[in-house]
């Protein structure tokens, strides 16, 4: 299996000056967004995302054309990217902001164009202050050089983009936590409806959310039509796609490749196998949000409806591996902990809940559970995410809550043993 | 105010960024931990009144995020990753030896005001597990034993910019990616390094 | 869109309006949804979760949050699904695992939405076996509010109440996730004149009051509903008692007035009813004492002096009379005496306010249905404070506010156009050509517009406002609402001919024209900015009666002191409010001593006295108020009783004032009230005692360069007076201009038509060594 590289491509060539403009326009950086002002038209821009068929970066999977096509008129509309990237597993858009910035900058542009979009804002998050100066660097350079601010490559059009840093908050991946967090507010997920972002978003104006990798992508699909990036993947995960692989791998790292391979097939190959040749004992397939998948599960293909149909998901594209000798309780533990901390707060069931479940889990892992508490775990897991199926129902406001859920059920579904081995049986007198 | 002209003319630069007032909060927070170490009351009162919120408002939104922090910090705050996959990848030890160290508790600083240490979420450098941030500049593939190195090193040098690639040369090992590019800029506070905060510097 | 929709909730169909929301929709039908974070008057978040409820959907059923979801038509609802039962059980069990239990203690237990819904929905026992999060037990996060962070379920009741209604964040969630916790900013506490209004609908006892705090428990409560008679707002409220004391005080959802809130003043002032200071005897002035005397020697007194019919007879009366007290003073007037006497309203600013047939008379609710609200009166925060939660939330909902003067900067911040100092004059005139303003001619020329308007001042002169409204009323489609800021002003308005202020008491009265004053419910001396005036003239009337429920510095100057039960929870009657809404006013408790009403003394007086009243009874004096008005329309307590009443009934009439335009000349010093003062009542209910007693002036910033000020203090003096204050620099306010709080007593007690000088606190004290 092969790497197809399209995002990837200028920071390979060109790895020790990938961030400057002038390598960036070395290799035809910026031909496609000065195209785009001067000769297409928004129609156009958008015909070609929809027929790309691109599918969003971010973790939800929603269809990009379908969502610029919701934004709502107003004559104020924000560009809102999602520099977010916090779910445990994943450093993909760490890479494009890093070592690519002029080409997520060349796709806010044509993005922006596209919307009749005058501001943007890039939201990267507060732990990501190298990513964010890099890109800092290269929206000045952008502007110096007429492709940000007014009369953009000499045309009508007037764009502003604002790097925006973040503070240390999870939830502000969640787009509406995020738009609360960009107007100076506490990152809490708004309420949909009514606030959809596309109608009532940033300042309550009609706002384009959109992820790190998706914008990025825009100018290769524009550059080579839609129809073009649709024959990359295949049907509903079309194009390429930069996964995170950590864990107990040989080779981790970022990998783009096309949509479509088995999980096995990818960490043998370009992952490198398993580290001392260990088997897999269980899998993350998709950030820590998702439920695992078990090490016998590996035949199931990289695409985001297979992972759905294996009821977990694709989400951020962060496949974690757990090998054999990894203790499955404490790293459930650890993603409970995650959730627990991440928490904003306003749902009940989530700001009560997962710091329960934090806390029960603690009690197993360090020995002290009761034969109660496996049933207990789920009962309240249950609370969280009513029946426990996939995709979650929940309780809350946002997936947060139930995002706790998900390493609890498969340690129950799939490795209960190990649980239930930590639970003493008799009491000791 | 206890704010200086420069620092307020920096805060009224940032706010001009914005569309509406209010969204300049999180960066003018961050000008408050780079000046303080943390968010005082003091500055709370400062940024209440530039943009226009009580302070109450300005206290709600500061302690929502993990990086303002409430309480003083040394000069060096170390970040140690917890997540999963620094987690399956020996963070405990990492953390344990830190901890050792610099004789701290999660999020407490030491007398010296050199350290403060927190066990933290997720930092983004899951292929380089484990991983550890100073002042928010990240270092990957961080042994027991190198988390000692960094630390030491950091006690004696004590510099005043931290830069990632430096730290990344002598105390990291494997890597999320490859980073690539020559990079001598850093941070210069516990705030994160960054241009638009005056936060960041090239170390000479 | 009128049309209603059919929904199906539980197999029952109901019809509802579109756009409401599901939990309101299934109340209005009878069909209880449980809820913590949803209040009514509140928007939404959806944050408890004790709402949810299934709906069917293309997907499958989904639970849905019914506080946040609009009805819609077919829809298909479940609110007692076993799924739903679950969720609920689950989040009742969540919010409990940190709450301590402490219910024998509480305040709120009894009373408690989390203690009841427990009960109902909630699943019987606990599986918490871990510590349960701890915070410091209750925190005062002011003055009268305390804050138990452990009983709070984070509903953000309070917190969205001091943002959406009141406009003063000073409370906020802090920290997140499992550590969020409500607070205040160190050394900024919750200092808000709304705060009772978040003990209220706090759906457990996190926050309490330190008025009702430990002091009954809800079972033993009686209760009854009334009327506030603190401002014209005229907020409905419920009376709360035990053991026959009042105990507490709750505001009432009258969708048309207060919309369930009050002010702290209207909702602690009630604590004086149990003061041991309360006068319970009638008193008489012998050898310059006051000492106790019989009632009955009251009477046979005073029927000395009226049964001829020749004595002069004159009215001061207070603002906290019933109408049916108001009457009964009308018909002793009329009955005693040969010539027509004058009511003088307790008021400094009565003036003839804009009524008349050419006028539309606005309701509170024309606020909200207007394109625009244009204020010039006393500050609506400090005077009548629901009416200014009322514009608040008009303007929340897309009704534009234009706002003229000083005295109205604590709108200024919601305000489209706030006209301070560049169009307001220190004398409070308009300085610019209305026609000609932009901001006018958009938001109110040809619009429908209600218009608040009041005298900002005694030296504010009648035609200055008259102006404004001349303007508003010929070039758009305006209504008024006068912006009188006394009590049952309206009531008299109802009741009383021949009406005048204090300006025209002090002009008018003399020994030559009185020879017996009766004076009600009013402490002019230590109240009125004339109070040197009046004073002497009551000096010099040979027979004063003052009825009240304190002695104070006017009582103390007269003839008979007769002691009266309170319209606060201890007499019944009507009250008539801003918007001529004439509601009940009901008795709860009993009067101590010998009080009585005020209505009650001055019938049986005429009764003594052999003149024959021809009203005797409450009913009928209730009738005789309303005797103009067509009997089914009419406020009589037949009609206010019923049930479709309690809300008061509507009945517009043309006050008749006769009082002349102020005199009070203009210097630099203009006088207003604050919300809190100093006054007797205020200053025997404990809980708000101190909240008014600061004595301070505001002042422009060029006072401070010209004075030199830079201590935060200094001295005002005059003639003998001397009186040292703090002083707070006001940006909105004309080159040297000063406020002066006249509800404190002593700063009253200035000639506000003379100069009075400013000593600097160091200059002073420079003085004082020498």
């Amino acid at each position: 299996m092969k790497e197809t590289i399209l995002l990837t491509k200028h920071m390979r060539d060109n790895p020790e000056d990938s961030h400057l403009i002038d390598s960036y326009e070395k290799n035809n950086g910026y031909s496609t967004a000065k195209k785009t002002i001067l000769e297409s038209s928004p129609e156009k821009i958008l015909e070609e995302i929809k027929a790309s068929n691109i599918r969003g970066r971010g973790g939800a999977g929603f269809p990009t054309g379908v969502k610029w096509g919701f934004l709502a008129e107003d004559e104020d509309r924000y560009l809102v990217i999602n520099a977010d990237e916090s779910e445990p597993g994943t450093f993909k858009d760490r890479i494009l902001l890093e070592r690519d910035p002029h080409q997520l900058i060349e796709g806010i542009i044509i993005t922006c164009f596209s919307a009749n979009i005058k501001e943007a804002f890039i939201y990267i998050r507060g732990e990501y202050a190298k990513p964010a100066r890099r890109v800092q660097q290269a929206v000045e350079q952008a502007y110096q050089k007429g492709y940000l601010g007014k009369n953009i490559f000499g045309s009508e059009i007037n764009l502003d983009i604002v790097v925006h840093l973040g503070a240390g908050a999870y939830i502000c991946g969640e787009e509406t936590a995020l738009l609360n967090s960009l107007e100076g507010r506490r990152g809490e997920p708004r309420l949909k409806p009514p606030y959809f972002p596309a109608v009532k978003g940033l300042y309550m104006k009609p706002t384009l959310v959109n992820n790190v990798e998706t914008i990025s992508s825009v100018p290769w699909i524009i550059e080579n039509g839609g129809e073009e990036y649709n024959k990359l993947g295949v049907e509903g995960s079309t194009g390429t796609r930069i996964f995170s692989l950590s864990g107990h791998v040989n080779n981790p790292g970022n990998y783009e490749i096309e949509m479509g391979s088995s999980f096995g097939e990818f960490v043998e190959t370009l992952g490198g196998g398993i580290r001392n040749n260990k088997k897999v004992k269980a899998y993350i397939p998709g950030g820590a949000s998702a439920p695992w998948f078990r090490g016998d599960q590996l035949d199931i293909k990289m695409t985001i409806d297979d992972v759905a149909n294996n009821n977990s998901m694709l989400g951020s594209g962060a496949v974690v591996m757990m090998d054999e000798d990894t203790n499955l309780v404490s790293a459930a533990k650890s993603i409970v902990s995650f959730f627990a901390h991440e928490s904003c707060g306003q749902c009940t069931p989530c700001r009560e809940g997962t710091t329960w479940l934090e806390m029960i889990l603690d009690r197993i892992a360090s020995g002290r559970g009761r034969t109660s508490d496996i049933n207990l775990l789920l009962d309240v897991c249950d609370n969280i995410s009513p029946g426990l199926s996939w995709p979650p129902k929940m309780t809350t406001i946002c997936p947060l809550g139930p995002s706790a859920v998900s390493p609890i059920t498969s340690l129950m579904n799939d490795f209960r043993d190990e649980v239930e081995s930590l639970i003493p049986t008799k009491v000791l007198l | 105010m206890s704010w200086d002209d420069k620092l307020l003319k920096q805060a009224k630069k940032i706010i001009k960024l914005y569309p509406q007032k209010r969204s300049a909060l999180g960066p003018l927070l961050h000008l408050a931990q780079s000046k303080d170490g943390y968010i005082s009351d003091d500055s709370i009162t400062v940024i209440s009144e530039l943009v226009g919120i009580t302070e109450v408002q300005v206290k709600s939104v500061s302690t929502f995020y993990s990086m303002y922090k409430q309480e003083p910090t040394g000069k060096y705050l170390l970040s140690v990753c917890k997540s999963i996959s620094c987690e399956i990848n020996n963070s405990s030890e990492v953390i344990n030896k830190v901890q050792e160290f610099t004789g701290l508790n999660n999020n407490e600083t030491d007398e010296e005001e050199l350290f403060t240490f927190e066990a933290v979420e997720c930092i983004g450098a899951c292929g380089g597990a484990p991983a550890v941030q100073v002042n928010y500049e990240t270092v990957e593939g961080v042994t027991p034993e190198n988390a000692i190195n960094l630390c030491e090193w950091l006690k004696e040098t004590k510099p005043d910019v931290v830069v990632a690639d430096e730290m990344q040369e002598n105390f990291g090992g494997i890597k999320s990616f490859d980073w690539a590019i020559q990079d001598n800029s850093g941070a210069t506070s516990t705030a994160p390094g960054f241009q638009t905060l005056k936060t960041t510097e090239v170390k000479k | 869109m009128s049309e209603k929709v059919n929904l199906n909730v539980n197999g029952i169909e109901i019809e509802s309006d579109p756009n409401k929301l599901l939990i309101e929709a299934c109340e209005d039908s009878g069909i209880h949804i449980p809820r913590f974070c949803w209040h009514k008057r509140l928007d939404p978040v959806g944050m408890c979760r004790m709402c949810l409820v299934e709906v069917e959907t293309p997907r499958g059923k989904m639970l849905v949050p019914s506080c946040t979801t609009e009805v819609s038509d077919e829809m298909v609802v479940d609110t007692e699904s076993d799924v739903v039962k679950k969720a609920q059980e689950g989040v009742l069990e969540f919010l409990l695992i940190n709450h301590p239990l402490d219910c024998p203690i509480c305040d709120k237990a009894g009373e408690c939405p989390l203690q009841d819904q427990t009960m109902a929905y909630g699943p019987g026992e606990s599986r918490f076996v871990e510590e349960k999060r701890h915070f410091e037990k209750p925190i005062n996060i002011s003055e009268i509010i305390l804050l138990d962070r452990e009983r709070c379920i984070l509903c953000a009741r309070c917190t969205r109440f001091s943002d959406e209604i009141s406009g003063d964040p000073l409370i906020e969630f802090i920290q997140r996730g499992n550590k969020t916790e409500v607070n205040t900013f160190p050394n900024e506490p919750f200092k808000s004149y709304f705060s009772g209004n978040t003990v209220q609908i706090c759906p457990v006892g996190a926050l309490t009051s330190t008025s009702y705090r430990f002091k009954a428990r809800p079972w033993d409560l009686k209760s009854t509903r009334s009327t506030c008679n603190g401002c014209p707002t005229g907020c409905s409220i419920e009376l709360n008692s035990s053991q026959n004391k009042m105990l507490r005080i709750l505001g009432v959802d009258n969708d048309a007035v207060n919309q369930g809130w009050m002010c702290d003043k209207g909702r602690y002032n009630f604590e004086y009813l149990n003061s041991d200071s309360r006068l319970k005897t009638p008193l008489k002035m012998m050898d310059n004492k006051l000492v106790e005397i019989e009632i009955q020697d009251v009477y046979s007194e005073l029927t000395e002096f009226i049964k001829d019919r020749q004595t002069k007879v004159n009215f001061l009366l207070g603002s906290n009379l019933t109408n049916e007290d108001y009457v009964a003073f009308r018909e002793f007037s009329k009955t005693i005496s040969q010539s027509e006497s004058s009511f003088y309203l307790n008021d400094d600013l009565l003036y003839k306010g804009f009524f008349g047939d050419n006028i539309e008379l606005a309701k509170i609710d024309d606020l909200n249905s207007s394109d625009a609200i244009v204020v010039w009166a006393e500050d609506l925060k400090e005077k009548l404070p629901v009416l200014y939660l009322r514009i608040r939330q008009a303007v929340k909902n897309g009704v534009k506010l234009i706002v003229f003067g000083h005295t109205n900067e604590t709108l200024s911040d919601i305000a489209d156009v706030f006209y301070g100092k560049d169009m307001v004059s220190e004398n409070f005139e308009i300085l610019k050509d209305l026609s000609k303003m932009k901001e006018i001619n958009n938001l109110v020329v040809g619009k429908n517009i209600t218009a608040i308007l009041g005298k900002s001042t005694p030296y504010q002169a009648d035609e200055s406002i008259t102006k404004l409204f001349e303007f508003l009323n010929s070039n758009a489609n305006s209504k008024v609402l006068n912006a009188y800021s006394k009590g049952n002003t309206y009531g008299a308005f109802q009741t009383l001919e021949n009406l005048k202020g204090l300006n025209d008491f002090v002009n008018d009265i003399s020994k030559d024209n009185t020879d017996l004053l009766f004076i009600v419910g009013a402490d002019p001396i230590g109240r009125s900015v004339y109070s040197n005036q009046i004073k002497s003239i009551i000096k010099s009337i040979d027979t004063v009666v003052t009825l009240d429920n304190f002695n104070h510095e006017t009582s103390e100057l007269s003839d008979y002191v007769v002691p009266i039960s309170s319209t606060l929870g201890e007499k019944e009657g009507t009250f008539t409010n801003i918007e001529f809404r004439t509601s009940r006013i009901e008795k709860l408790v009993p009067s101590p001593g010998q009080t009585v009403s005020d209505w009650e003394f001055i019938t049986s007086l005429m009764n003594f006295a052999g003149l024959k009243a021809e009203a005797n009874s409450l009913e009928d004096l209730n009738r005789k108020a309303y005797e103009n008005l067509d009997s089914s329309l009419s406020p009589v307590f037949d009609n206010l009783d019923k049930p479709s009443n309690l809300d008061g009934m509507i009945n517009i009439s043309k006050p008749k004032i006769s009082t002349s335009e102020n005199k009070l000349n203009k210097t630099m010093f203009f006088t207003g009230e604050k919300l809190y003062g100093d006054s007797a009542t205020e200053r025997h209910s404990d809980s708000i005692s101190m909240l008014g007693s600061k004595k301070f002036i505001e002042v422009s910033e060029s006072v401070v360069e010209k004075y030199n000020l830079t201590s935060g203090s200094c001295t005002l003096t005059q003639d003998e007076l001397e009186v040292t204050v703090s002083y707070e620099v006001n940006n909105n306010f004309p080159n040297d201009l000063v406020y002066i709080p006249t509800n404190r007593r002593e700063l009253n007690k200035f000639d506000f038509s003379r100069e009075i000088l400013i000593i600097p606190t160091q200059v002073k004290e420079a003085l004082n060594v020498n």
